[in-house]
C-alpha cells in the first residue's frame, strides 16, 4: 500500500520545478513547458485526493477537465508564440516589452 | 508487490523529466523531458486506479500537447539551419541566465518550505487505506460526464471550439502585399 503522502511529494515537487521552470526560463516555448508541468501537479493531487479521501470519482471528472482545458490553452498559447515570432524574428521573453513603460 | 514497483518507476520518471525541463539548455530536449514527465504521471495516475484518466493523459499529452510543442520549436527557427541554431541557442542567455535561475529555485524553495508544513501535518495524520481494490472507472465517469458534470462538459465543448478557431486565426499567415492592385 503506498497512502496519499508519497503521491503529495510528488506533485509538490512537479508544482515547484514547473515554477523555477516558469521563472527560470527565457524562452516563451520553455515557459509553457512549466504551465503543463504546474498543471500535471494540480491533477494528480485531485485524483490522488478522490482515491483516498473522498472514495469517489469527482476528482478523476476534475482531472479530466484540467486536462482539457490544458489542451485548449497549449494551442493558443503556441498560436501566440508563433505570430510573435513572425513578428520579432525571436522567442526570447525579453522581446515581448510593447506594454513596458 | 507490482503496484509498488510501478509507483516508484513513474515517481522517477515524473521528477527525473521535471528535472531535465528545468536544467537542459536545449529547448528540443526539453519538450523531450516534458514527454517522459508526462509518461511518468500517466504511471501515477495507473497506479491510483484511474485508468480512463491514464489513457487520456497519454493520448492527449503524449501525443497531442508535446507534438504541438515540438512543432511551434521547429516553426519558430529561421530559414535555415544555422539562423535557426541562432535564434535558439546564440541569442544572449537564450534559455535563462544565472540570476534568472537563482531567483526561480529560490521561489520553488520557498514555495516548498512553506507547504512542506502543510504535507508534513497530512502526514501525520494519514492513515494506511484498506486493501486495494482496482476496478474500471469508465463507466462510472462516462455516466458522471452526461447525467450530473453535462454542463461543465457541454461549456468544454466551447472552449474547445473556441480555442480551436482563435488559434487558427491568431496563427494564420501574414497577408502578402504584391503590388496594391489586387488588394
Amino acid at each position: 500500500m503506498i497512502g496519499l503522502a508519497p503521491y503529495l511529494i510528488i506533485s509538490l515537487a512537479l508544482f515547484c520545478i514547473g515554477l523555477a521552470v516558469m521563472i527560470a526560463r527565457k524562452n516563451i516555448v520553455a515557459i509553457l513547458l512549466g504551465i503543463e508541468l504546474i498543471l500535471n501537479a494540480a491533477a494528480l493531487n485531485f485524483v490522488a485526493y478522490s482515491k483516498y479521501t473522498a472514495q469517489n470519482l469527482e476528482g478523476h471528472v476534475f482531472s479530466l477537465f484540467i486536462i482539457v482545458v490544458a489542451a485548449a490553452e497549449a494551442a493558443v498559447g503556441l498560436a501566440i508564440v508563433i505570430r510573435f515570432f513572425q513578428n520579432k524574428e525571436s522567442i526570447h521573453i525579453d522581446e515581448a516589452s510593447v506594454l513596458k513603460n | 508487490m507490482f503496484v509498488s514497483f510501478l509507483f516508484y518507476l513513474s515517481s522517477a520518471l515524473t521528477l527525473a523529466g521535471a528535472l531535465g525541463v528545468l536544467f537542459t539548455r536545449n529547448i528540443m530536449y526539453a519538450c523531450i523531458s516534458l514527454l517522459c514527465s508526462l509518461i511518468g504521471v500517466a504511471g501515477l495516475y495507473v497506479t491510483l486506479g484511474a485508468d480512463l484518466v491514464a489513457v487520456t493523459q497519454t493520448m492527449v499529452y503524449v501525443g497531442g500537447v508535446v507534438i504541438l510543442m515540438l512543432f511551434a520549436v521547429m516553426l519558430t527557427g529561421g530559414k535555415d539551419f544555422k539562423s535557426r541554431m541562432q535564434v535558439m541557442f546564440n541569442y544572449p542567455d537564450a534559455m535563462g541566465n544565472k540570476w534568472t535561475y537563482g531567483v526561480g529555485i529560490a521561489a520553488a524553495l520557498v514555495f516548498l518550505a512553506y507547504s512542506a508544513q502543510l504535507i508534513w501535518k497530512i502526514i501525520q495524520s494519514a492513515t494506511k487505506p484498506e486493501v486495494e481494490t482496482f476496478k474500471s472507472t469508465v463507466e462510472d465517469i462516462g455516466i458522471s460526464l452526461i447525467s450530473e458534470h453535462v454542463l461543465a462538459f457541454e461549456i468544454s465543448s466551447v472552449l474547445l471550439l473556441g480555442a480551436l478557431m482563435g488559434a487558427a486565426i491568431i496563427a494564420r499567415p501574414k497577408k502578402i502585399i504584391t503590388d496594391g492592385e489586387d488588394s
